[in-house]
C-alpha cells in the first residue's frame, strides 16, 4: 500500500531567515504506520507536490495554524481526483471541525500503537470519518525513532550547511501558558520518555546538530539531569528551550552539548539580565524570544523592553505578536471580550495582529513588532549573529572531533534551489 | 496557579469537545426564582476543554445533570484569581447568553453585581 504524506508550506514572515528545518510531526507519525505501507514523503515548503504521483491514500500532517488552509485545498484536490484523504498532527487537532469538512477522516491525538488499526479500516473500506484519541496517550514508551529516512537530505541544506534535525525527549507539558495550547494538545502531565529510547533515537540521528523541540525540559529535574547525563557522550550540539536554572543542570547541559536556547523576555528585571548571563557563565547562547501584545503592555513597556534587550546580550532576538489559538487562554479571553477580528488562519504567524490590543490600535502594535526586529539587528544583521553563533558550535565540535566540513557539492544550493548570490537570505519588506 | 476552593461548591466533570474528559468549578445560587450557574475554569486541574471553549455544551450538560430548567437559568462564566503574577489570572466574571446559530454573548459583570449573587 501506497501512502502519500504531505507537510503542506506556508508563507513565511518578510523580514526574517528563511531557514526550513526537517518537520518532525510528519515522521514521527510515518514510524507509527506498519511495516507494509510503502511511504512516499513531500514537504511542500522544500519541494514542489506532485498531484500525479500514484497513491492509495494520502496523509497531511500539519504543525501551524498557518499550513491549515493550504492543507485544505490540497486534500479538496486530491479528493477532486478521488483519493481517500486523511489529517493528523497538532493543527489538525485545533481546527478539527473545520479540517473535517475537507477530509474523508481526521486522526485526533498521538498516533503510536493506533495506526495498524487505521490502515486495516482503509484496507477494508471502512475508514471512520474521525480517529477520536483526544485525552487518550498512549503509553510513552511505545514512542519510538522518527523516520528520519524519510527526509530527502540535500533539500535541507543551505550552502552546503545541514540544518538541524528536531527531536523531541517527552510530551505533554504540566505548565498552563497564557498564548500555549500544548497543555490542551498532549495533556497537562509532562511525560518524559524514558531515557535509553530517548538516547536510542538520539544516536540514530545522522546529524551532530539537534533542535530538540519539547515545551521545556525543566519539568522534572531528575529526569532532566540523567537525561543530560546520558547524552554526552554521544557528542551532540543541540538547540533547546528552556533549561533549568540550576548550575548542576546548567553545567550538565552544557557537557551534554548545549549551544544554545530559547529563553522568554518578558520584563526589564534584573532577574532576566542574570538568568542570560547565567547561560553565558556554561557556554551556553541564548535566544530571546519576545511576545508583544500582552494586556499588561503599553506602548512604553514594549519601548523600554526593546531597549532592554539590546544591553543584557542576548546572542539572538526572536519578536512574535501574540496569536489566539484555539483552545489557549488567551483566545477565550479575547474572544469572550470580542476583541478578535481577523479569524483568517493564514494570518496567525505571530507576525501579524488580528485581535485589538489593550492597550495600543493594532497598527501602534504592528509597527511596534517592525521597529523592534530593526533595532534589534541594527548593528549587526540576524545572519552575522546567527553566524557568530554558528562559529561558536564548530569549534566546539573541531574540539570534539565531530566536525563536519560543510558540503562542497551543495555550496550552491539553498533548501534544494540555487543560491541567487546578488540578494541577502533574508527577505526584504 | 491553583485555583482556590472558595470559588466553587464542587467540581463538575463534563465531556469537553470530542469528549474529551474535562471538569469545572460549580457553584449553583438559587435566589429569587432563579438559578445562577457559575462556572470556573481550573486551568492547570482541567484535563480537557476550557469552559469558554465548552460554552453551551456545558451549560446543557449541566442543566442535565442537576436538572435545572432553561429560562430560569443565569449562566456564569469565571476566571479565578489564582494568585499569578501576571494580570490575565485576575478575577472577572462573566454573564454568557446563547442564541441558536450564533456564538455566545459574553458581558463582564460589575464586581458589585457578583457580589449581590454571591451574597
Amino acid at each position: 500500500m501506497k501512502l502519500k504524506l504531505i507537510y503542506p508550506k506556508w508563507k513565511k514572515l518578510p523580514g526574517q531567515t528563511t531557514f526550513n528545518l526537517p518537520p518532525h510531526g510528519p515522521v514521527v507519525f510515518a514510524a507509527t504506520l506498519p511495516e507494509y505501507v510503502d511511504i512516499s514523503f513531500t514537504d511542500e515548503n522544500v519541494e514542489e507536490l506532485d498531484f500525479d504521483e500514484e497513491c492509495d491514500i494520502v496523509a497531511i500532517s500539519m504543525m501551524l495554524t498557518t499550513q491549515v488552509k493550504r492543507g485544505w485545498a490540497i486534500a479538496d484536490e486530491y479528493r477532486r481526483r478521488g483519493k481517500t484523504v486523511m489529517f493528523g498532527g497538532i493543527s489538525t487537532m485545533l481546527h478539527a471541525e473545520e479540517t473535517l469538512q475537507h477530509a474523508d477522516s481526521i486522526f485526533l491525538g498521538e498516533s503510536e500503537g493506533r495506526m495498524e488499526a487505521v490502515m486495516e479500516d482503509f484496507k477494508k473500506h471502512q475508514l471512520k470519518k474521525v480517529y477520536n484519541y483526544m485525552g487518550k496517550q498512549p503509553p510513552i514508551e511505545l514512542v519510538g525513532p522518527a523516520r528520519r529516512d524519510l527526509y530527502k537530505r540535500e533539500l535541507y541544506n543551505h550552502k552546503g550547511v545541514q540544518m538541524v534535525d528536531l527531536f523531541h525527549a517527552s510530551r505533554g507539558c504540566r505548565f498552563s501558558c497564557y498564548p500555549c495550547a500544548v497543555s490542551y494538545l498532549g495533556g497537562r502531565c509532562f511525560r518524559p520518555r524514558p531515557i535509553d529510547k530517548a538516547i536510542e533515537d538520539m544516536a540514530g540521528i545522522d546529524n551532530n546538530r539537534l533542535f530538540i523541540v519539547d515545551n521545556s525540559l525543566a519539568q522534572n529535574k531528575q529526569w532532566e539531569m540523567d537525561l543530560f547525563r546520558e547524552m554526552i557522550p554521544l557528542k551532540k550540539k543541540w538547540i533547546s528551550h528552556t533549561i533549568e536554572d540550576d548550575p548542576e543542570v546548567l553545567d550538565l547541559a552544557a557537557q551534554a552539548g548545549a549551544w544554545y536556547v530559547y529563553q522568554a523576555v518578558y520584563d526589564t528585571s534584573d532577574y532576566i539580565k542574570e538568568r542570560v548571563k547565567r547561560y553565558h557563565d556554561y557556554g551556553i547562547g541564548v535566544e530571546g524570544t519576545i511576545l508583544f501584545g500582552l494586556d499588561n503592555q503599553t506602548e512604553d513597556d514594549i519601548l523600554r523592553l526593546i531597549d532592554f534587550l539590546l544591553k543584557i546580550d542576548l546572542d539572538l532576538a526572536e519578536f512574535t505578536i501574540l496569536a489566539p489559538f484555539p483552545h489557549t487562554k488567551a483566545y477565550d479571553d479575547l474572544m469572550r471580550q470580542g476583541r478578535i477580528f481577523d479569524k483568517d488562519w493564514d494570518h496567525y504567524n505571530a507576525g501579524q495582529v488580528v485581535y485589538y490590543p489593550k492597550n495600543m490600535t493594532p497598527e501602534r502594535l504592528q509597527e511596534l513588532y517592525d521597529y523592534a526586529w530593526k533595532a534589534f539587528y541594527q548593528d549587526e544583521t540576524q545572519e552575522e549573529k546567527m553566524f557568530k553563533l554558528f562559529t561558536q558550535v564548530m569549534l566546539r565540535e573541531m574540539e570534539d572531533g565531530t566536525y563536519r566540513p560543510r558540503n562542497r557539492k551543495l555550496a550552491n544550493k539553498s533548501f534544494g534551489k540555487d543560491v541567487d548570490r546578488s540578494k541577502s537570505h533574508f527577505n526584504e519588506k | 496557579m491553583k485555583v482556590p476552593e472558595r470559588y466553587y461548591d464542587e467540581i463538575f466533570n463534563f465531556a469537553g469537545q470530542w469528549d474529551m474528559p474535562s471538569c469545572c468549578g460549580l457553584k449553583i445560587i438559587h435566589k429569587q426564582d432563579i438559578n445562577y450557574i457559575i462556572v470556573t475554569e481550573l486551568y492547570q486541574d482541567n484535563p480537557g476543554t476550557s469552559v469558554t471553549y465548552a460554552a453551551e455544551s456545558l451549560y446543557k450538560q449541566i442543566c442535565e445533570a442537576k436538572n435545572l430548567t432553561d429560562g430560569k437559568n443565569i449562566y456564569i462564566e469565571c476566571n479565578p484569581d489564582t494568585n499569578s503574577k501576571l494580570s490575565f489570572y485576575d478575577e472577572e466574571y462573566f454573564e454568557v447568553t446563547f442564541e441558536e446559530g450564533q456564538e455566545p454573548k459574553y458581558r463582564q459583570l460589575e464586581k458589585s453585581e457578583i457580589q449581590n449573587i454571591l451574597e
